[in-house]
């Protein structure tokens, strides 16, 4: 049996839309509705999906930025939400950190990089001064920054070296699971290299669970073991990320893949096409009956728009679909 | 082969600012034919931007400055035209779409008045219906769906991928001879970026507009261009057809950045990635601006410039090692 640290069973959250003075709801936004994942030990999970698609709600409830309208999250076995307040400080929160896509705003531009590492040892720990110092350097040296800059502030470094020092502030507590909301999108091609075997190495060194929210197929690619395909606030596809990325099942994920391929002139020529969706994503706060990517789906038949698809289980693949070809 | 529409010879744009002369487009060239894309491709402040705007000599003035170089278009050097001449040319000749369609659209007129600007200014057509005409065949022409109900909406009413539509229109309404594209699908989610480029190519073939298409991004780059000219710290290292580019590249700049970006058609372990950062535009080394990140550095890279030698026909490489 795997070793399972994180599991969603049947997440949803409803934002309410609120109208008038007396600000009666008059709609739901449905950011996620109803998805259910889980996150092995020392192994990668990415949710991937276009905007909107409820990815970052859904690192936020694990993160518990947000508190979701119902289902369970599970931390080593343990529902989250049954933990009470000096329970979650002490056993939950240290344990689940997190990296900011933005190396630009997720810090504090008057603290010294020393302090912004130190931060969540002086909050969460009774280490002593000299204790959190020699961290502090140690944390430095495995996210490959020099001792000596230590005592500089965020603007003297750049969005790469500025990454490095995120994912050192997320490792000060020994977490178990690090939540990466886009890692590396706002980095520089030959930087984004960098950090993504940065944070591979790390993984393999101590054993650390990742979630990763990313758009990108490539970087999913890259990062995962395992990838949740999210549209419009549900997981379409879901399973072993060699899987998915070899045999697509859901329409959906083979246009996303045939969107983010390379196509070079000549493969054009030799009847390579690209698969292009039509319209765009639907309003979440009125999603489209039965599946809801019947309206873009090249496949559409009549049941897709009168019958909800369940999630069912090819091999080592999840998928919501009503027309799954499987070999 | 087409026509050539737009020639860039030994452009040198600087900044010059309290701390310095900042060197951002180095001596770069290349040209542009008709109905062909041409990609600028490059990292953050690789010069691409500043390139752009120099052909459209909207630089920031007054520390953005053209040193030397020349810029022709259709035969006319537009370097040597007045202000007020160069302001006719600019959304009738050469138009320019940019990366965010929230920032380049105005919020407070409806983008039917947005498209009819630049048909008033250019065209000198004033008669109402006649605008209105050419405003709706220029959201047809972008395939926005019934064009004469969006006139009156404004532009938060539209998604990401209609705005940007809408820019586009703005761009090509008065069919002009170049478009110069920024980064214009970076904003854009993966299925509507894909919808995006697929639309441009249509709109290119219908058009013969030559394109100028400044991206990071490699994936779109084999989608969208014919050729492809490399850019790093201010200069093109590297130019060729787009097919030599990802299959037989000969910078060593070039190489890299290909073989960093995570491919989706397989599985890598590791990626290959090039230590250290670009140099800086106010301190660039005396040899060639990528020696000290180079894994083939060899003494004289640090000492003197790289010339540009054209390796095979199209295919032109700065760099030491080539010859």
């Amino acid at each position: 049996m795997s070793d399972v640290i994180l599991e969603g069973r049947d997440l949803k959250k409803y934002y309410p839309v609120t109208k008038g003075l007396l600000q009666r709801t008059i709609g739901w936004v449905r950011a996620i509705d109803g998805i259910s994942f889980t996150i092995e030990r020392g192994k990668t999970l990415s949710l991937v999906g276009e905007s909107g698609a409820g990815k970052t709600t859904a690192a936020k409830a694990v993160l518990l930025l947000e508190r979701l309208t119902s289902g369970e999250i599970l931390f080593e076995d343990r529902d989250i939400y049954k933990f009470s307040k000096s329970q979650m400080k002490a056993e939950y929160r240290p344990r689940v950190q997190s990296v900011q896509q933005n190396p630009w705003s997720s810090m504090n531009p008057r603290m010294r990089v020393r302090d912004i590492i130190a931060e969540p040892l002086v909050v969460n720990t009774k280490q002593t001064k000299e204790q959190i110092r020699k961290r502090v350097l140690e944390l430095l040296e495995q996210v490959g920054l020099a001792p000596n800059q230590a005592d500089y502030y965020p603007h003297e470094f750049s969005g790469g070296q500025r990454q490095r020092i995120a994912v050192a502030r997320a490792l000060a507590l020994n977490p178990s699971l690090v939540v990466l909301d886009e890692p590396v999108s706002a980095l520089d091609v030959s930087i984004r290299a960098q950090i993504m075997n940065l944070l591979k190495d790390l993984q393999n060194q101590f054993n650390l669970s990742y979630l990763v929210i990313a758009h990108n197929l490539a970087t999913v690619r890259f990062m995962s073991h395992s990838v949740a395909i999210m549209y419009l606030g549900q997981i379409v596809e879901y399973g072993d990320a060699e899987e998915l990325f070899q045999h697509p099942l859901h329409p959906y994920t083979r246009a996303l893949i045939s969107a983010s391929m390379l196509t070079l002139p000549e493969d054009a020529e030799q009847g390579v096409e690209q698969i292009i969706l039509k319209g765009e994503m639907p309003s979440p706060l009125n999603p489209p009956p039965g599946c809801r990517f019947h309206t873009r789906c090249s496949e559409t038949q009549d049941i897709c728009s009168k019958e909800v698809p369940e999630m069912k289980e090819y091999g080592k693949q999840h998928v919501r679909c009503h027309h799954v070809v499987y070999r | 082969m087409s026509e050539i529409v737009l020639k860039v010879e030994d452009l040198h744009t600087s900044f010059f600012t309290r701390s310095g002369e900042f060197r951002a487009v180095d001596g770069v060239s290349f040209h542009v034919r008709e109905a062909e894309t041409f990609g600028l491709v490059g990292e953050s402040a690789c010069g691409k931007t500043v390139t752009g705007l120099s052909i459209l000599r909207l630089l920031p003035e007054p520390a953005g400055k053209i040193v030397s170089g020349k810029i022709t278009l259709d035969g006319t050097n537009i370097l040597e035209l007045s202000k007020k001449e160069m302001r006719a040319y600019r959304g009738a000749m050469i138009s320019m779409i940019l990366q965010d369609p929230m920032t380049s659209l105005n919020p407070v007129y409806t983008v039917g008045n947005q498209i009819a600007e630049p048909v008033r200014q250019h065209q000198r057509i004033q008669d109402k219906n006649m605008v209105e005409e050419k405003v709706i065949s220029a959201l047809r022409l972008l395939r926005i769906p019934a064009p004469e109900r969006r006139l009156q909406d404004y532009p938060f009413q539209m998604s990401g991928g209609m705005r940007q539509r809408v820019v586009g229109s703005i761009a090509m309404s008065c069919y002009p001879r170049l478009l110069i594209a920024d980064e214009p699908t970076t904003a854009l989610d993966a299925t509507i970026q894909a919808q995006y480029i697929a639309l441009f190519k249509d709109v290119q073939k219908e058009t013969d507009v030559a394109i100028i298409f400044i991206t990071h991004d490699f994936g779109v780059v084999a989608n969208m261009c014919h050729r492809v000219g490399v850019m790093y710290a201010g200069k093109i290292v590297e130019t060729a057809a787009t097919s030599t580019i990802f299959k037989a590249p000969r910078h060593p700049y070039t190489n890299a950045l290909i073989h960093s970006v995570p491919r989706l058609d397989r599985k890598d372990d590791r990626l290959y990635s090039i230590e250290g950062q670009p140099p800086s535009l106010l301190n660039l080394p005396p040899g060639c601006r990528f020696a000290p990140r180079c894994p083939d550095v060899m003494d004289i890279c640090n000492e003197q410039q790289p010339q540009e030698v054209e390796i095979s026909e199209g295919h032109s490489v700065s760099c030491w090692k080539v010859k």
